[in-house]
């Protein structure tokens, strides 16, 4: 669906005119039917590979292919595309009625209004319909720009920060909105800081650190990173022993992890010293844990 | 030979949805717009007051100098009401980066574009009417004869117009609107030809440095350069003060459509290339 290979994205800022790398060689395939998630610091290069994916950057260097085409400023091929900004981006001077009509005649057909109202019913704008995008709230706003993929069947979604202000109940109604369009067949590609997110939506993931890939893999296998450790907690008379990490006494009670190859030993320890053993567990790992382990790898490669 | 026509057909009715589709939201702008709902009432205000005093005449001949004067100051507002429209459209999508709504989907910036300046356009044109149609209801409260000028200044202000928005939208696709405002304002024909009038004069009576010859050329090649206003501008003077038109001079406002035209393509072409090759949309 999306192919990027080597992209570089040099600009010039300020009075001196300084150059500044936005994506430095940064290469990623998204496949048909994926949920993909890119992640990253801020000023990694996120919302510019986004760009770079939907034509309204061009990349410096490289090649990026969307739907087998390389993208441009509204080109036709994007028939089946949708992009869902953050939140100053919309034509806050239109009303909710009138936005949701033009974004979706932007496809060059006219929308009858019975297919406007039905859709703004479902989504729970039809008793605001006459107020102006400049006076909504940003779910009301996400929910016009959710609102054309409902009627045209979006094959490619792209989120710039989607929940980004919104509040919890918003969240929970905009994700389910976001699981039934990707149910439909759609390739979604989110750009969020929100790992939660993520964790609860995307398939795939790609970690951007200064402008490159640094880790792009399937979620379960970036979620299972650390799997080597174990934790443990165990009553010690004492003697502590040195290959435990992260060891945290709370009394006679110890808490600490176990790297997998010294498991054995631990459990020989705590046998012939007659150590009660409260509890040993795989050590379960967020992906904001293995986020930051990347990202700290990422860097140091760098 | 067929399947190409449908293609074409479907292409071409594509193309007329989408100019629809921006045409209004355009127009939706424009009505909400309050900066140039401010400009509105402000060029109202200025035309009621100068039209104050003709309330306490009741000579026929101060009447026609008033209605000359207010028909001329509407019309030299409405030209700068127009030069507004097609430069807040571009600037405002801009500036606040809805247009990254727009280019996200099947709809090229030549179309917006495009879209942007006939709905410029269409509105000036709907204000070039209500003046006329004040004018004329004007002419009839104060018992003067309905006089082919009105519609003589009315066409040659809406063509002036045309061209105007195009100028305007082309520089605001390149710069901020206050400095592009400033640069339509300093860099415009008319000055220009003043200047050069200026400088020849003073190398007539005397002084030909190298320095006034250079400056006279200089003007002169701004002078070519810049867009014209009103291309027959001098040609028409007495039209605005006499509100007569001889038989000769209807072809002034087509020359002038022509020049509005040509202009308004080429200006096109340069704010199509910068709107392309903005980073930032």
């Amino acid at each position: 669906m999306i192919i990027a290979e080597d992209l570089h994205m040099h600009f010039r800022r300020g009075f001196l005119r300084k150059r500044v790398h936005a994506l430095n060689g940064l290469s990623l395939e998204i496949r048909d039917g994926d949920f993909f998630a890119l992640v990253g610091q801020n000023g990694a290069g996120k919302s510019t590979a986004m760009y770079c994916f939907l034509g309204l950057l061009k990349p410096t260097s490289g090649k990026v292919q969307v739907m087998g085409k390389t993208p441009g400023l509204g080109s036709p091929h994007y028939e089946g595309v949708a992009y869902l900004p953050e939140e100053p981006h919309y034509h806050l001077y239109l009303t909710v009625e009138e936005a949701t009509r033009y974004y979706s005649s932007l496809y060059g057909k006219r929308v009858p209004d019975k297919t406007i109202n039905d859709i703004l019913e479902r989504l729970g704008l039809a008793q605001f319909k006459s107020l102006r995008l400049a006076k909504c709230s940003k779910g009301m706003k996400q929910k016009v720009g959710i609102a054309q993929c409902l009627i045209h069947e979006t094959r490619l979604l792209f989120l710039d920060e989607p929940t980004r202000g919104l509040d919890p109940l918003a969240v929970r109604e905009f994700r389910e909105t976001l699981r039934e369009i990707h149910q439909r067949g759609a390739t979604i590609v989110m750009n969020t800081h929100v790992l939660s997110e993520i964790e609860m939506l995307a398939n795939r993931v790609a970690v951007i650190a200064n402008g490159t890939v640094v880790a792009q893999d399937e979620l379960r296998n970036l979620l299972t990173l650390d799997r080597e450790l174990y934790n443990v907690t165990f009553e010690a008379n004492g003697v502590i022993p040195d290959y435990l990490l992260s060891v945290e006494r709370l009394g006679d009670v110890v808490k600490a992890s176990v790297p997998k190859e010294r498991l054995y030993d631990f459990m020989d320890f705590t046998r012939i010293s007659g150590l009660p053993v409260h509890d040993c567990s795989l050590k379960k790992i967020s992906l904001e844990d293995s986020f930051f382990k990347i990202i700290k790898g990422g860097e140091s490669q760098v | 030979m067929i399947g190409t026509a449908r293609k074409a057909g479907k292409l071409g009715g594509t193309m007329v949805e989408l100019l629809r589709a921006n045409v209004l939201a355009n127009f939706a702008y424009y009505r909400r717009s309050r900066l140039l709902i401010a400009f509105a009432l402000v060029f109202l205000l200025l035309t009621g007051l100068t039209s104050l005093p003709t309330f306490f005449i009741k000579s026929g001949v101060q009447n026609f100098n008033s209605l000359q004067e207010i028909y001329s100051t509407m019309n030299m507002f409405l030209l700068f009401f127009a030069g507004g429209l097609g430069l807040f459209v571009v600037s405002s999508h801009l500036r606040n980066r809805s247009l990254k709504m727009v280019f996200t989907k099947p709809c090229s910036p030549a179309v917006w574009l495009l879209s942007a300046f006939v709905s410029a356009v269409a509105v000036s044109l709907f204000l070039n009417l209500v003046v006329l149609a004040s004018a004329v209801v004007m002419s009839f409260a104060w018992h003067l004869p309905v006089r082919a000028g009105l519609l003589f200044i009315s066409m040659d202000t809406f063509v002036a117009s045309v061209g105007l928005i195009a100028y305007l939208m082309l520089l605001a696709t390149l710069a901020h609107p206050a400095i592009a405002v400033t640069f339509a304002l300093i860099f415009n024909a008319d000055l220009f030809y003043d200047a050069q009038m200026w400088a020849q004069s003073v190398i007539r009576s005397g002084n030909s440095s190298f320095g006034l010859r250079f400056l006279g050329r200089l003007f002169h090649y701004f002078y070519l350069l810049l867009p014209m206003v009103h291309a027959f501008g001098k040609k028409t003077e007495s039209i605005y003060s006499s509100l007569r038109v001889l038989h000769g001079e209807w072809r002034y406002p087509l020359f002038s459509l022509g020049y509005a035209l040509a202009l308004a393509a080429f200006c096109y072409s340069l704010a199509l290339f910068a709107l392309q090759s903005k980073n930032h949309i």
